[in-house]
């Protein structure tokens, strides 16, 4: 019982007074729940589509997938460039809190050079925070343990697994294959969005010229992740399309040949299969390895390879170029033909020196006068008074007319990005040049490739391919087939309908015949055919790559080395039924049939024969100086 | 072998004698579905389940034992326990543990959480002091219950842990409102909310209870700092629809996005696995226990017993409201769990314990009205 009442209590109002309370008690209860579940009710049944999207964009993550880079192999499937699998760093900016000390707690553990240090930060800067940043690429595989080790101190840095290029050749085909290098903020402007996921991209050669087709399409997975970002499982995919292989018309036997033949020389050269067009070799000396750029080449070394005189980076075959000088007389020689003023069996007679009529000064043959000459030894003997008269009776605009036709002043339409034209000397040319009046005098020497000519290695082997080839101006090209996918077939790639220079099979057939007198007693090239089991057609060569500037003549001696004379040859074989056509220079090689011509014959001798020149190692060092890393980091 | 059934029959209903079964199957429901939900929420395995079981058992044992006890003896305890209570909240103060404040004492065993014996013992301690004087309770009672109603609620906003407070407070209030109290106290006191509220928002609120409330306003406004709770739970619960993901299927909790998803976030993991059907079903489940403790309540036939069991039935409810409506941005977050869903604390037992008190007053009513 509880204390005394004070005072009475009337026990069945009180219990109806609770009745009522518990009432309103029990109804406002109902209400506050039915509102509750009102609530729920619009934001599970009428908001549902509004959600579940937001539940779905929380977890489902879209993630790139990067196709394998393609492959390039040689003519006969040897590997030119791959992939091997390597480990990068990525940091997200975001995460990984005060970069300096990150960037400085990493240094200890994996070895960041400057120049990734450098990159890293020109990255980052107007790149999304969430982003990852590639901050070192090829992790060796000592540094990745050392990394996992500590990961749980780098917050924000992960070690990514990815695809390296590499080219097991090195410098031996540097020219061709070129190389891919890091991504920059032009190329990502470039190429969009989608494509970001990649990291590298071709920079020059094949790489950059087929960068499409061998990059192959980016594909995506969507990834159920955490909250953390960590991914759980995959949902569904959009392939990634793997780059195409490209199958060259490059031998590498004979690109090494190639190579081996030049030993000390620079310059270049370039072998095609007349018929189709396909390269077979092609060297530009010196080369350096392009395995230095894949991942960033350092300070010094690209340092040493822009401070050699000889200019390994410049690719002597498409951007350079020089007066063809006697090479390009048989040519000049059908011109005359096809044009009406000679005839082969037309001779002249050399008297060693060329007037024009009312003009004091004398244009020189270098071995005197050769008495009678007709087309035929015009070309074996190389006797420039031939051609002086034939470029003086033609004139300038004709003579330009023909040269364009043989393919000389525009791109080979080699598949390399930024040939060069050349130049077909002209009135025109002059005009625009130097903005002088064009003199006769000029006519007459253009008529022995001198003067305002500039021909590249391959303009010249493409003319010779198509003297041997009956008359098709082919195109130059290196990659032969594609195949999209690994157990895809191999299709040729199109080429385009070779124009033909001249419809007079007679008139090919006497410079033909002028060419392979070069190769006998009495021609200029006498001296190489020694010992070789197969007839060779050509024509030996030697330029002055600047003999006047403006009107003024130039002492070759005191031009700078890269530009003094060139020694040249062209020439093709079997010369009945022709499968290689050559045209090299070496530069300040002298005369041309006693450097150029030697070459053509070992890259002949290697094709036809296949005895390979003994291999001088000193070009097949790269010049850059510094010891390269390996070309690749140990996979896993 | 009828013999046996017939004993087993007799024991069985001996033990459950003073047992609402009504009350308890409901309850069981709700644990049923608290522990499918943990099992999904806690990573599908049984670690959690089994801890909360255990929980449940202890519960359901107090919730047992303090149903045998006559009300009578309760109510002739109700002033004792509530003065022994008092002293746990004074100690907590100074020796206790928890996340944002003292909320626990380290009993070693256990971790003993003050707060939720005064969840029992304030409606006791009311439901005596109301009774004893006719009802509706005159002006100097109703102060003198405020003065009851403040000291532990005073206490507990010191650990501080408002929501806690806001339950046992309410509880207090909720026995003064069926004792008939005044609707102009309530007026009044509404009107002095309004008039403290800007004093409150500056001096007394803390920063992260200020939060709370701005977070409550707009939680876009801060999508990853404090609102980020808020629109995950609406995402899981709005993610949810009509019929749900299905059990363990829910994206958002087994992904981590929903924060505190075993404990004060549960109803949103219920939300998005078994949909609105499910919510609806378990807001029903309360109702149905709510105005089960209010009928028990109204049967009584004696003051104390009236105003404890109605009082400890509104108690539920304002764990329901509150977390049902925080969870899905109706209300400002307030750290209450979801009655029998939520993982931990001690809430299931005292839960559990208040609702044997309940059936303790159901089961020793006088046959007639004395």
């Amino acid at each position: 019982m509880g204390p005394r009442r004070r005072q009475l209590k009337n026990a069945y109002a009180e219990a109806m007074q609770f009745r009522r309370r518990a009432v309103i008690a029990f109804l406002a209860v109902t209400l506050a729940l039915a509102g509750l579940a009102t609530w729920y009710f619009r934001l599970q049944v009428l908001q549902h589509a509004e959600y579940a999207t937001r539940s779905d964009a929380n977890r489902i993550k879209p993630r790139p997938v990067v196709p394998g880079r393609g492959l390039i192999f040689d003519r006969k499937g040897r590997v030119l460039a791959d992939n091997v699998p390597a480990y990068r760093l990525d940091v997200v900016p975001d995460e990984a809190g005060d970069l300096k000390k990150l960037v400085a707690d990493l240094s200890r553990v994996v070895a960041l050079t400057p120049e990734d240090i450098e990159r890293f930060d020109k990255d980052r800067r107007g790149r999304h925070g969430f982003r990852p940043i590639t901050l070192k690429l090829r992790v060796g595989e000592e540094e990745a343990a050392r990394f996992a080790v500590d990961r749980w101190r780098y917050p924000g840095v992960e070690l990514v697994p990815y695809l390296n290029r590499r080219y097991p050749h090195g410098d031996v085909l540097a020219h061709i294959i070129g190389y891919v290098g890091r991504i920059d903020e032009a190329d990502l402007a470039k190429m969009g969005e989608v494509d970001a996921a990649l990291t590298h991209t071709g920079k020059t050669g094949l790489e950059r010229y087929y960068e499409e087709a061998l990059r192959g399409k980016v594909g995506y997975e969507k990834i159920e992740t955490n909250v953390e970002g960590r991914a759980l499982r995959r949902l569904g995919q959009v392939p990634a399309v793997p780059g195409a292989d490209l199958r060259l018309s490059i031998d590498l036997d004979l690109q090494r040949a190639m190579v081996a033949a030049f030993e000390d020389h620079d310059g270049s050269a370039v072998a095609i299969d007349p018929r189709t067009g396909e390269i077979l070799a092609m060297v530009s000396l010196p080369s350096y390895d392009p395995n230095l750029f894949v991942n960033g080449i350092s300070h010094t070394d690209y340092k040493a390879l822009m401070d050699n005189p000889s200019r390994p980076l410049f690719n002597r075959n498409v951007l350079g170029g020089g007066p063809p000088g006697s090479t390009v007389k048989p040519l000049i020689a059908l011109a005359g033909l096809d044009s009406g003023l000679r005839r082969p069996e037309d001779a002249v007679f050399s008297t060693g020196e060329f007037h024009i009529p009312g003009q004091r000064r004398g244009y020189r043959d270098a071995h005197g006068g050769a008495g009678w000459t007709d087309l035929r030894k015009s070309i074996a003997a190389s006797v420039n008074f031939y051609y002086y008269k034939l470029a003086y009776d033609m004139g300038i605009r004709r003579f330009d007319e023909y040269m364009r036709k043989y393919g000389f002043g525009a791109p080979t339409g080699i598949d390399l990005a930024g040939e060069t034209s050349g130049v077909v000397p002209s009135p025109d040319y002059k005009a625009k040049r130097t903005r002088e009046n064009w003199y006769p005098g000029e006519t007459v020497i253009a008529g022995i490739g001198q003067g305002y000519w500039v021909a590249t290695t391959l303009q010249l082997a493409r003319g010779t391919a198509a003297i041997a080839n009956g008359g098709r101006l082919v195109r130059p090209h290196l990659a032969a087939s594609r195949r999209d996918g690994y157990d895809a077939p191999w299709t040729p790639l199109p080429q385009p309908e070779a124009p033909h220079i001249t419809d007079n099979a007679d008139h090919l057939r006497a410079v033909q015949e002028g060419m392979m007198g070069t190769m006998q007693p009495g021609g200029t090239g006498f001296s190489l055919v020694r010992g070789a089991p197969y007839l060779m057609a050509g024509k030996t060569g030697t330029a002055q790559k600047i003999s006047r500037r403006g009107g003024a003549s130039v002492d070759p001696h005191q031009l700078p080395f890269h530009l003094r004379h060139q020694a040249l040859f062209v020439g093709y074989a079997p010369a009945e039924n022709p499968t290689i056509a050559i045209a090299v220079a070496v530069e300040h090689g002298g005369f041309g049939a006693s450097t150029a011509g030697p070459i053509a014959r070992k890259v002949f001798d290697a094709w036809l024969l296949g005895t390979m020149p003994e291999p001088k190692p000193t070009n097949a060092v790269p010049v850059a100086a510094g010891t390269p890393p390996p070309a690749v980091a140990p996979a896993r | 072998m009828n013999a046996i059934a017939r004993i087993l029959y007799d024991l069985v209903a001996r033990i459950l004698r003073t047992v609402d079964l009504p009350l308890l199957g409901a309850l069981l429901a709700l644990m049923g579905i608290g522990l499918a939900v943990l099992y999904s929420a806690g990573g599908e395995t049984p670690r959690l389940v089994i801890a909360q079981g255990a929980r449940f058992a202890v519960g359901l044992a107090a919730m047992w034992g303090l149903s045998r006890i006559p009300p009578t003896r309760l109510r002739h305890w109700s002033p004792l326990v509530y003065g022994v209570s008092l002293l746990p909240l004074l100690l907590v103060l100074l020796i206790g543990q928890g996340k944002h404040g003292n909320h626990w004492i380290n009993l070693g065993v256990f971790y003993f959480q003050p707060s939720e014996v005064i969840k029992l013992s304030l409606p006791m301690m009311l439901a005596w002091f109301l009774q004893r004087e006719p009802l509706p309770p005159r002006f100097h009672i109703v102060v003198a219950s405020g003065v009851l109603i403040a000291v532990p609620f005073g206490l507990i906003l010191l650990q501080p842990d408002f929501g806690t407070g806001m339950l046992v407070a309410s509880s207090g209030v909720f026995a003064l409102f069926l004792a008939g109290l005044s609707w102009w106290w309530f007026a009044a006191a509404g009107a002095g909310v309004a008039a403290v509220a800007p004093v409150a928002w500056i001096w007394m609120l803390r920063p992260y209870q200020k939060d709370r409330i701005l977070t409550f306003l707009n939680p876009e406004s801060d999508p990853l700092g404090t609102g980020w709770n808020i629109i995950q739970s609406k995402i899981a619960i709005g993610a949810g629809g009509m019929t749900g993901k299905g059990w363990g299927q829910g994206s958002q909790s087994h992904l981590d996005y929903l924060p505190e998803h075993t404990t004060d976030f549960i109803f949103a993991v219920l939300s998005e696995e078994f949909g609105w059907l499910g919510v609806a079903t378990v807001l029903a489940l309360y109702l149905f226990v709510i105005g089960r403790c209010l009928w028990i309540a109204a049967e009584a036939r004696d003051g104390y017993s009236r105003l404890l069991a109605g009082a400890l039935g509104l108690a539920f409810f304002v764990y329901v409201i509150v977390n049902g409506g925080m969870i899905s941005g109706m209300l400002p977050v307030v750290g209450i769990p979801m009655p029998l869903l939520s993982y931990g604390g001690t809430s299931a037992v005292s839960l559990l314990a208040g609702l044997g008190l309940v059936m303790a007053i159901g089961a020793h009513r006088p046959r007639h009205a004395t």
